[in-house]
């Protein structure tokens, strides 16, 4: 938000998910603003932010969505899984009902968003140590079974969310090199360029939008 | 207006209109003009600033806000020359070859199905309205990307208006229109517009050349920061604690929220609709009446900081611009619309004045401070919590429903399984009735019988006469056979022939216990014949000592029937029946060795000899045996020996082979007895046990 338009080459639109309360948008504001935003009101239906990072040189916007993990917004939430690069899915590592959800939101994810997002793992509040209900090694290996990338992170400190929101973008940017993310689906959540004017209009296509199955008024 | 006055919560009618005073519902974002007198008004200002820059004089630019637009679209345009694909594309642009549009139209998904459901309804409007639906289509979008790079988003906002006033026109007075009734008419002008739009969608909502997501995430961050905002504080009648309250406040809510993911404007206005008709729906449920525009937008402004919409500034942006400008101004449409932008200036604005509450309380609330929980937020964690004990509930209601068809079930087979025992207990007692079993005498040990017989008082006459009409006749009486290979026995096929016959008293065909396993083997014997014909008894005659055969020989049963039918008589003679038990899970074979070694006295009441009650011992247990044969000095003693030495065998066999072995013998066996007279070396085998 800070930087001017145009300065940057690619958005990469992400969701974030998971149960309330985990610290969604804790992270998210220790990602953007960089601070702990400690009494952070609930999320009702989805929240954006976006950041400007730099991945191989290019200058990369980051669109982030922040859903509510609440069961009653989940219509509204589920239309902004579509199109999205990447999807952090997060679990409070103090409380282990948390991570036992993360089958059925990984279920959600990989039914509503294509093959080519990325889905990184964060199991949040890693500095509560004292807390800890779920450990490193099991989440660690229920990564590794469903191809997650993992990492545990704290949206108070700030630990490794840096490193979580940077290597999703970097995973994204190099399936795009590989040719494994087509930017021209209309859904693949990358944008080349802003939508410009008349500027690839192929790729500008997979843009805003979110639920375009809902327009069915 | 709204932008100069003190936001207040409660708004007369008149100012939600145009400042003209055209009577249409103004908007914040046309300077409180109608859009058709905001147009006007940019009109003359863009006349002035011509007429101003003619004069090079710049220093009375119109508006911050213009200058900053201004400023945004000069630094655009710089960053662009640096980015060598625009520079390209832009080039590409001024050829203004046609197929850029239709390249719009492949790639976005949405304008395809669009104009598939255009294409399927075309045969109501007809082939020539449908080319000249699409020309125009084409001409506008082709005129918007042509001008994307050159004009602000307000010029390309007049643009889109011109087009649709444009095609309104044509098609009231094209003579292609001509057929065309005035509902279809509609419904293309509103396709017109909902099928350009969604296909420029990605180019004009939010665009990078302005700063709508700016106000985005200032309006979020605002909304964000006024979340200790309650009911109450807007003196709005909304009760935040009940049930159903909240469920029709959640349906608002959630109306609101779709708007983000529609991209026609008409169907994002329609979720605006749909979100202030459920907010009339939650004032009238908890006034329990009709909803005063008064306490309209104080429950407005409620939802809207509630629900914290994404892209509220975006998506009211896009309305306001690209929207049809009639349906704006007036009608429901146009009243809730112009409503919610009453809302989110009174959210960008508002202070502690306008919440009635002291500056310090506003400050600490805003700052963080003093953070309160409302009973809103409570509601919602326990809704959240409530969601899951729910969710619990279920999962457990479906278990327990599972686990009572479990027990069911379980039930129903325990019943059926009784029933089949029933079943087969009256099976098997109609066919013993029918086919009673009788053990009778073997010639062989005749003598010793009427020895044994003539000791006891009555009757005697009758045993040894029924007797010695088995031996002479050669019955097929019932036969037990206790093979044992005897060391040292010349013969091949030694057998033991027990008799039990004298012993015990025949009770009456009714009185047979049934059994299950007799059926069972008569039924199955063939089959276990064949299966089992490379066991023969010869086999069996070299096993060990320790190998125990019993050879029953049901086969005799059915021939049995004509002998005993003949043996009238010898059927009342105190020969010994045995009453298998139909329950023993070894069957025949071991009921023969123990429950007619056991028929106690119950079983025997009705026993129509009495005297042969007498006999009624257990032939195992050897105490009673010796007891009577001590006492009385009868042939049993003699008898017995034989018994007392294999019996004990048969009740622990070590070998025992089954059934299946048994009914090996069963072809070994000759049907009945008769051949005993090639078997004289019985008595033998028995003297010889004698002597073991
Ligand atoms: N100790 C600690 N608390 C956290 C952390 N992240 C979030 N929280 C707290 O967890 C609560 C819920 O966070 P929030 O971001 O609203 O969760 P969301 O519902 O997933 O968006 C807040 O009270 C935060 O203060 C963290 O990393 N460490
Ligand atoms: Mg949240």
């Amino acid at each position: 938000m800070s930087a001017g338009p145009y300065n940057y080459s690619y958005i990469f639109k992400y969701i974030i998910i998971g149960d309330m309360g985990v610290g969604k948008s804790c992270l998210l504001h220790q990602f953007t603003e960089k601070k702990f935003m400690a009494d952070c009101p609930h999320t009702i239906g989805v929240e954006f932010g976006t950041r400007i990072i730099e991945v191989s040189g290019q200058k990369i916007k980051l669109q982030i969505w922040d859903t509510a993990g609440q069961e009653r917004f989940r219509a509204v939430t589920r239309s902004y899984y579509r199109g999205a690069a990447g999807a952090l899915m997060v679990y409070d590592i103090t409380r282990r009902s948390t991570y036992n959800h993360l089958s059925s939101w990984l279920t959600d994810t990989r039914n509503l968003t294509n093959p080519s997002t990325v889905i990184f793992l964060i199991g949040n509040k890693c500095d509560l140590e004292g807390q800890r209900d779920v450990t490193y090694e099991e989440a660690s290996k229920f990564a590794e079974e469903n191809g997650l990338m993992f990492v545990e992170a704290s949206a108070k400190t700030g630990d490794n969310v840096e490193e979580a929101f940077l290597e999703t973008a970097k995973k994204i940017y190099q399936s795009i090199q590989d040719g494994r993310l087509d930017l021209n689906a209309a859904e693949s959540g990358v944008q080349h360029k802003p939508s410009q004017p008349g500027g690839r209009p192929g790729t500008a296509a997979g843009g805003d939008q979110p639920g375009r199955d809902n327009c069915a008024c | 207006m709204y932008a100069t006055k003190q936001p207040s919560l409660r708004i007369k009618q008149a100012d939600l209109k145009c400042k003209n005073g055209c009577g249409y519902f103004g908007n914040a974002d046309w300077d409180g003009y109608c859009s058709k007198c905001y147009r006007n008004q940019m009109e003359k200002e863009r006349q002035k600033k011509s007429k101003q820059s003619q004069q090079g004089d710049h220093s009375k630019a119109t508006s911050f806000s213009k200058f900053e637009e201004k400023k945004r679209q000069q630094s655009d345009k710089k960053t662009k020359y640096f980015l060598p694909v625009f520079r390209k594309t832009s080039s590409l642009k001024e050829t203004g070859r046609p197929e850029k549009y239709i390249d719009i139209r492949q790639m976005n998904p949405d304008a395809d199905k669009l104009l598939a459901e255009f294409i399927s309804a075309y045969g109501e409007w007809g082939e020539a309205v449908r080319k000249d639906f699409l020309k125009c289509v084409q001409s506008f979008t082709s005129k918007i990307i042509h001008e994307l790079d050159l004009k602000s988003v307000e010029e390309l906002a007049d643009i889109a208006q011109n087009y649709y006033q444009l095609y309104n026109n044509r098609l009231n007075n094209n003579a292609v229109y001509q057929s065309v009734t005035p509902e279809v008419r509609d419904k293309l002008l509103d396709f017109f517009e909902r099928y350009s739009m969604v296909s420029l969608y990605t180019f004009l909502f939010c665009p990078p050349s302005t700063n709508d997501e700016e106000k985005d995430l200032s309006i979020q961050d605002r909304i964000r920061k006024l979340s200790w905002v309650n009911a109450h504080h807007l003196d709005c009648c909304i009760s935040e604690t009940s049930l159903e309250v909240r469920d029709l406040v959640y349906t608002a809510i959630n109306d609101l929220l779709g708007m983000d993911s529609m991209k026609a404007p008409q169907e994002k206005l329609a979720c605006v609709v749909r979100c202030c008709r459920s907010v009339v729906e939650v004032l009238q449920h908890c006034q329990g009446g009709p909803v005063s525009a008064d306490e309209f937008l104080p429950a407005l402004i409620f939802i809207v900081l509630k629900a914290n919409p994404a892209r509220l500034k975006s998506n009211m942006l896009y309305v306001t611009r690209f929207c049809y400008g009639a349906r704006l101004m007036q009608g429901e449409a146009g009243y809730y619309f112009t409503n919610l932008c009453c809302a989110v200036s009174f959210i960008e604005n508002l202070t502690a004045e306008s919440l009635n509450m002291p500056q310090q309380e506003f400050e600490a609330y805003m700052s963080g401070e003093v953070t309160c929980v409302s009973a809103w937020e409570s509601a919602l964690v326990a809704c959240e919590g409530m969601h899951q004990l729910c969710e619990h509930l279920s999962l457990l209601k479906g278990l327990s429903e599972r686990m009572t068809a479990v027990r069911d079930d379980t039930q129903k087979l325990k019943d059926d399984m009784h029933r089949l025992k029933e079943e087969i207990n009256d099976k098997v007692t109609s066919v013993l009735e029918r086919t009673p079993l009788v053990i009778q005498p073997r010639k062989t040990i005749l003598p010793l019988t009427m020895e044994f017989l003539k000791s006891l008082p009555p009757l005697p006459d009758k045993v040894e006469g029924a007797a010695s009409d088995e031996v002479d006749t050669a019955p097929k009486y019932y036969q037990q056979n206790i093979t044992m290979n005897q060391m040292g026995l010349s013969n091949p096929k030694p057998k033991l022939q027990l008799d039990i016959t004298p012993c015990v008293s025949l009770p009456s065909a009714s009185e047979v216990k049934p059994s299950l396993s007799t059926e069972f083997l008569t039924v199955a014997s063939p089959a276990v014949d064949k299966s089992l014909d490379s066991i023969t008894p010869d086999d069996n005659s070299y096993l060990g000592l320790s190998k125990i055969n019993y050879d029953i020989d049901f086969s005799d049963i059915s021939a049995e029937n004509s002998i005993i039918e003949d043996l009238g008589e010898s059927r009342r003679s105190p020969t010994m029946s045995f009453t298998p038990d139909p329950f023993s899970p070894m069957g025949t074979g071991c009921t023969i060795m123990q429950s007619p070694l056991v028929p106690s006295a119950a079983e025997m009441p009705r026993a129509e000899d009495p005297p042969a009650r007498k006999n009624d011992f257990v032939l195992p247990f050897l105490e009673e045996i010796e007891k009577e044969g001590t006492s009385e000095e009868t042939l049993l003693d003699k008898v017995e020996e034989t018994p007392t030495i294999c019996l004990p065998p048969p009740i622990k066999p070590t070998e025992y082979t089954g059934f299946s072995k048994q009914g090996s013998k069963i072809p070994s066996i000759p049907c009945n007895t008769g051949d005993f007279s090639s078997l004289n070396s019985t008595p033998n085998a028995g003297s010889s046990k004698d002597t073991n």
